[in-house]
């Protein structure tokens, strides 16, 4: 009987490495599907030999192919295809990890603030017309505005040493609508054109990015995925409530904040480069789970893959529809994840309730 | 003298204006099984919480093996003692292995995995309460009594010398309750120290080797459970009129409550009832229940009357087994006789040995006969008993009635008047 069961726990393991294997592999073939397709199509062959170039070690082995295609695989579609695994990536385990801090499947980091502050702090460089000096500009006052609203959220909600879920939520919705408001008001002084620099960039999306963009992101969004992991079986502790938690000897307090910092700071890491994108916080962790299980040391490893696959998809299908133009990928994850949002939604109440 | 495993001196908890606790000192040593009982609000959880080290003191302490519990760190208070709380939702689809595992936490380095022999023990345990089965199941599917039952393998993977539960039983049905305490008792008996806050009195008393009684925000009484559930100490602490007695044919303590009829204008009557063979239970019953001063007499030792005379914990004239009533016996229950306001006599089945009960009515004041027999039928002395029944119920001071009438007269307050 206990061999059996034994087996069946190895089993459990094995089918999580499975599905992140295939994971993997698709996620790759729609990197190399992603950078081979566009108005100038690169055969995928020549895709994956300029990849090859790069790489060191092996770069002497790959033939050599025509400068255009060389510029358009490595200089443009490159970093937009790496910008998108980045934020998806960020995004689904950021996502994974506030859903089981708040023992909710519907939270994502919007809901403490994470967006509406990037946004505010996006509209503020704007306004005060700083972002033509550098690329980096906006980004650092996006990730600068969802730290500090994440920041006020938390401490609108700590109480004699506590965090109660609820208040911190109800904190969330609160600094979301201040920061909306003052986002507002300052949209309505700004002149046309700079309200349509911050809707093009309230709209997140992946076109223009750059090398720098990626060089920017990169190591803090590497940072944070790989903390989040190392957490993730006192996440499975956590997810079984406060008490629980505390019973077994979990130092609560430290733990929720450190995730809920951490998993925030990915986020606006990802939203600085790509501006807002939801959906994919929300709905990557939850098929994830459904597949994979609730147990997080495979399910935000997973959830980054899926992320990155989800993103990328959308990304590729924007190309895809009314080629040359594009539907930004913002819309498209929202396309794509509001009816299966409101999917979730009705199947979540005709269960009677959140399981 | 065994070794004290957790104490707590003159402890009191405060939320914000409102004392929850008040002065509780209590030592507890390895091994014992303790029940905390109490109405609700009467602070029960906060303490099984302040004995844990959950919520602050306002004043005194609480020693875990003589250190003082605020001087111990996170895990290794987690690694002396496990706490099961009222109600935990699992949500997420975690399986009963999952979260029997997250018990091992206390024992494990923050980057390090459940190791083999981690798993080995929470097996075990889902072994021990009969959830292996379900190791793999997700909780929030299971029954009450299985997640219950998971819950505790948590708890037990643990393994602290102290456990405490927070009302395990709540909401489960009343075999699945049973199971839970006799859980607990088989581990205090392998030496572990369980400390569980209950609902259930009759079950707390039947498992616990002691109890704690909450009432009003502080202790009033520490025991064994005989010393702790009494009449006495129900009435002060639920407020309860209840009748504490051995139940004879489960072995276990029993509590009969009741609403007492504390306007009864004749409480205080002294009755006295001439019973025997059980034909006197439910008249001792009803007239308890309404406040009558009640002896009884003369009945067989053993007899179901006398249990319920125990029962209530009444002065009862004894005879002898399988003999006829002795003079003493008899001179006695006459004298009892004459010191009552009235008098009530079963219908009782007449035969050698309790013959002089029936003589011994003849001295009542005011006699109440109750008859739902034909005396013909209770007759074993070949119609001796019949002639005297038959001239005992003409005399003038005696009404004859059914249970069901005397219990009408009773609630109308007739039954002096019947007879004056």
């Amino acid at each position: 009987m206990r061999e059996t069961m034994r087996k069946k726990t190895q089993g459990n393991r094995d089918k999580a490495w499975k599905i992140m294997m295939v994971l993997s592999i698709l996620l790759l073939c729609i990197i190399v599907f992603s950078i081979s397709w566009g108005t100038i199509r690169v055969p995928w062959e020549d895709t994956l030999a300029i990849i090859g170039q790069h790489v060191p070690m092996i770069n002497g082995y790959f033939p050599s192919v025509n400068a255009e295609f060389q510029a358009v695989v490595w200089n443009i579609r490159m970093p937009r295809v790496l910008v998108g695994v980045l934020v998806g990536a960020a995004l689904g385990v950021s996502g994974a990890v506030m859903q089981g801090v708040f023992g909710n499947p519907l939270a994502d980091p919007g809901i403490i603030g994470v967006s509406s502050g990037a946004s505010f702090g996006a509209v503020t460089a704007i306004a005060l017309g700083l972002t033509s000096y550098s690329i980096f500009v906006m980004p650092m006052f996006a990730l600068a505005g969802s730290l500090a609203a994440v920041s006020a959220t938390v401490f609108l909600s700590m109480s004699r040493g506590k965090i109660p879920v609820m208040t911190l939520l109800l904190s969330g919705v609160a600094v979301s609508m201040l920061m909306g408001a003052l986002t507002s008001g300052i949209l309505t002084l700004m002149n046309e054109y700079r309200v349509r620099e911050y809707l093009f960039w309230v709209v997140g999306g992946l076109d223009y990015r750059r090398w720098e963009h990626v060089y920017l992101a990169v190591v803090p969004i590497l940072i944070g995925l790989i903390v989040l992991c190392l957490l993730a079986r006192h996440l499975n502790v956590l997810v079984l409530g406060e008490q629980e938690a505390r019973s077994v000897g979990v130092p609560v307090v430290a733990l929720r904040l450190l995730l809920l910092f951490v998993a925030a700071a990915t986020t606006a890491m990802a939203v600085c480069v790509s501006g807002t994108i939801g959906f994919v916080g929300l709905i990557v962790p939850h098929i994830m789970r459904i597949i994979v299980g609730p147990e997080h040391r495979w399910l935000l490893p997973s959830s980054a893959l899926a992320g990155a696959l989800f993103l990328v998809f959308c990304d590729t299908l924007g190309r895809m529809i009314f080629p040359p133009n594009e539907i930004r990928v913002g819309i498209m994850t929202a396309l794509l994840g509001a009816p299966y949002f409101l999917y979730l939604l009705r199947k979540t109440q005709q269960s009677g309730g959140i399981s | 003298m065994t070794q004290e495993i957790i104490a707590a001196c003159n402890t009191s908890i405060v939320f914000g204006e409102k004392k929850i606790l008040e002065n509780i000192t209590c030592s507890i040593s390895a091994g014992e099984f303790v029940g905390i009982i109490g109405p609700n609000g009467a602070g029960k959880s906060t303490l099984l919480l302040a004995l844990r080290g959950f919520v602050p003191l306002a004043a005194g302490e609480v020693l875990l093996a003589g250190r003082p519990i605020t001087t111990l760190s996170d895990k290794e208070l987690a690694r002396q003692v496990a706490y099961m709380q009222q109600e935990v939702n699992v949500g997420f689809g975690f399986t009963a292995l999952e979260v029997v595992l997250t018990g091992r936490y206390p024992y494990l380095k923050w980057w390090q995995h459940e190791q083999a022999e981690d798993k080995a023990i929470a097996h075990r345990y889902m072994e021990f309460t009969g959830v292996e089965a379900l190791a793999e199941k997700p909780v929030h599917l299971m029954s009450g009594g299985e997640k219950q039952r998971v819950l505790l393998a948590k708890v037990l993977a643990q393994e602290t010398p102290l456990i405490f539960l927070d009302e395990p039983t709540a909401s489960l049905d009343l075999v699945y309750q049973e199971e839970i305490f006799r859980y607990c008792q088989l581990i205090s008996q392998q030496g572990k120290t369980v400390l569980i806050v209950a609902h259930d009195l009759k079950l707390a008393a039947k498992f616990c080797s002691r109890l704690l009684l909450l009432a009003e925000n502080t202790m009033i009484a520490d025991g064994p459970p005989e010393k702790v559930i009494t009449k006495e100490n129900l009435q002060a602490a639920y407020g309860l009129h209840a009748a504490v007695f051995m139940n004879k044919v489960t072995g276990n303590l029993d509590i009969h409550t009741y609403a007492a009829d504390d306007d009864n204008p004749n409480k205080d009557t002294k009755v006295h009832i001439i019973c025997g063979g059980g034909s006197g239970e439910k008249i001792i019953r009803v007239l308890y229940e309404r406040g009558y001063r009640l002896t009884l007499g003369v009945i067989q030792p053993g007899d179901a009357d006398a249990n319920a005379a125990e029962a209530f914990h009444l002065s009862c004239l004894l005879g002898q087994p399988f003999s006829s009533i002795d003079e003493l016996a008899a001179e006695e229950n006459r004298r009892k006789i004459s010191a009552a306001d009235w008098v009530v006599l079963s219908d009782l089945t007449y035969g050698e040995q309790n013959i002089d009960n029936l003589q011994a009515a003849f001295t009542a004041k005011n006699l109440i006969v109750i008859e739902d027999t034909p005396i013909e039928k209770r007759d074993f002395l070949e119609g001796k008993a019949i002639e005297l029944y038959t001239k005992l119920v003409k005399m003038p001071q005696v009404a004859v009635m059914t249970f069901p009438q005397f219990i009408t007269s009773l609630e109308k307050n007739m039954l002096p008047a019947v007879h004056r």
